[in-house]
């Protein structure tokens, strides 16, 4: 069963096309990453499956159910969503910012202390919103989106102001709601997070997707065919994979010259630029 | 339409904690009192100055209020994350005005007492009050709606209370100026009318009129607000 269900969307804004015949599905219960720049349309798609927006052309599904009905009570119940653009309320604390959530979503008091300790906010929940730092109010506004604990969510760099630690502990959270059951549709630029957290990618490039699949298969796909040995000398050899090369490292080998030897992979950095002759910015 | 009485408190108790901590935006509940206090022992045309007093503070109160907590919503992004829950727009429309509403009806009610104002019909002052109240919250949440920035809502009332508050005045030179004739039909026109009217007894007809003009006037503005929320809040 799948959780999104893509086909062909088109997004146009006047002359401006956002979105070209963008196809994909997610099945329920992946982590999927749409990688991609600013500007990509990864935000338009993003509404476009929230019903913030409506598509020029195509189908779009989450759930099982037009994307248009996401604006529906019941529906939203069901996804929960944090971009660039979500916002806290100032004046209040952090606990009272969960408070609202709770109450709108009808959920028990005790959901705020289990969405804080998933966040590691739990110490400062008295604190108001206006003297937070960007990263912890990042973490709030990810509670936010979490607190119903919901069967889809809509992730917009979500560990962008966030230091190394606060991202371990963010992304350990959204692999336990994951196993729960929450599918997570993520867009990112952030490479080491698409890898470490994503079954599954997009890249997305002036409204096209370039490439889908696994972050190894793509790695496998896109790999130079070469191989790298490094000797207990200090010299590194680029070596491609053929006869000659073979019988150079087992020469290598049999001296016991060999420090490391692994095959030259392209990061999903690399193939993004690969791919679309642009920088991830 | 979905409307939950649960939704709607959990937006009110918000909006009152923001309000309460707001000092810029609940100062304004200062004005009518120091308005009442200021003319209390003026001489005079009692109604007429009851109606000053009444229009200024629903311009200054009611729409201000209701336009900065809108706009305040737009600004930090907090109306988009509220339409995200399952809160309709019924929710979000009645939770934020009910706030107002109540603020705007317990000072008034207040700066009405201090005034030391009597009428011969309570009933009717309280409706005529209560409906201007209604299309007042709708002003301020189509001015919040149109601005940008806090700031621009702030500033996008003052036509309304130069407008609304002067026009009962303007028409002190309608016989000069025909045209101006036009704002005998401002809600705040009405009001100063029907007050008027109830001091000197009028026929209930003569009583009926203005308050039918005020409710049409509440009734196409909450239309005209709910429409411009949604489309709003939709193509942004």
């Amino acid at each position: 069963m799948n959780a999104i269900s893509v086909q062909n969307i088109q997004k146009a804004f006047g002359s401006n096309v956002a979105l070209k015949d963008v196809s994909f599905e997610i099945p329920k219960g992946e982590i999927f990453g749409f990688l991609g720049p600013s500007g990509s349309g990864k935000t338009t798609l993003l509404k476009i499956l929230t019903a913030q927006l409506e598509a020029t052309g195509g189908h779009a599904a989450v759930m099982e159910m037009p994307s248009g009905m996401m604006q529906k009570t019941a529906q939203k119940r069901r996804f929960g969503i944090l971009t660039d653009n979500s916002g806290l309320y100032e004046r209040l604390s952090i606990e009272e910012n969960l408070d609202v959530f709770r109450r709108l979503y009808d959920l028990p008091k005790s959901s705020i202390d289990q969405v804080l300790h998933f966040v590691n906010l739990n110490a400062d929940r008295k604190k108001r919103v206006n003297v937070l730092s960007k990263g912890m109010r990042q973490r709030v506004t990810l509670a936010c989106a979490i607190i119903h604990e919901p069967e889809l969510l809509f992730l917009d760099e979500p560990t962008s102001a966030l230091d190394p630690v606060n991202t371990a502990h963010i992304h350990k959270g959204l692999r336990y709601l994951n196993e729960r059951g929450t599918t997570i549709f993520l867009t990112t630029h952030d490479m080491t997070e698409a890898e470490t957290l994503c079954e599954r990618v997009a890249i997305l490039h002036k409204g096209e997707i370039r490439a889908i699949g696994a972050p190894d298969e793509l790695k496998k796909v896109h790999r130079d065919g070469t191989l790298t040995v490094e000797l207990t000398s200090g010299e590194k050899e680029r070596l491609s994979m053929n006869e000659d090369s073979a019988a150079a490292i087992a020469g290598w080998m049999s001296r016991g010259q060999i420090d490391r030897m692994y095959t030259n992979e392209l990061s999903l950095g690399d193939i993004f630029i690969k791919l679309t002759g642009s920088e991830l910015v | 339409m979905n409307v939950s009485l649960k939704r709607i408190q959990a937006i009110f108790i918000k909006d009152y904690k923001e309000f309460s901590r707001n000092y810029a935006v609940s100062i304004m509940i200062l004005f009518p009192i120091a308005f009442a206090l200021l003319y209390r022992s003026e001489a005079g045309d009692q109604a007429a100055i009851y109606a000053f007093i009444m229009n200024f503070s629903l311009a200054m109160l009611t729409s201000f209020v209701q336009a900065c907590l809108i706009a305040e919503e737009k600004e930090r992004n907090t109306l988009r994350s509220l339409m995200m829950t399952p809160a309709s727009m019924l929710d979000v429309l009645i939770g934020k005005s009910a706030l107002v509403f109540l603020i705007s009806a317990a000072v008034l009610a207040f700066s009405t007492y201090l005034f030391g104002y009597e009428t011969s019909n309570v009933m009717l002052l309280t409706a005529a009050l209560g409906i201007s109240i209604v299309l007042y919250t709708a002003i301020g949440t189509i001015c919040g709606l149109y601005s940008k920035t806090l700031l621009e809502a702030s500033l996008s009332v003052f036509p309304v209370l130069i407008i609304f508050t002067a026009g009962p005045f303007a028409l002190a030179f309608e016989e000069q100026y025909p045209f101006l004739e036009v704002l005998r039909y401002l809600p705040s026109s009405q009001l100063s009318e029907l007050l008027v009217a109830m001091e000197v007894g009028a026929a209930a007809g003569e009583l009926a009129r203005p308050l039918v003009i005020i409710s049409i006037w509440a009734v196409v503005l909450t239309i005209i607000s709910f429409i411009l929320y949604k489309k709003r809040l939709m193509d942004q």
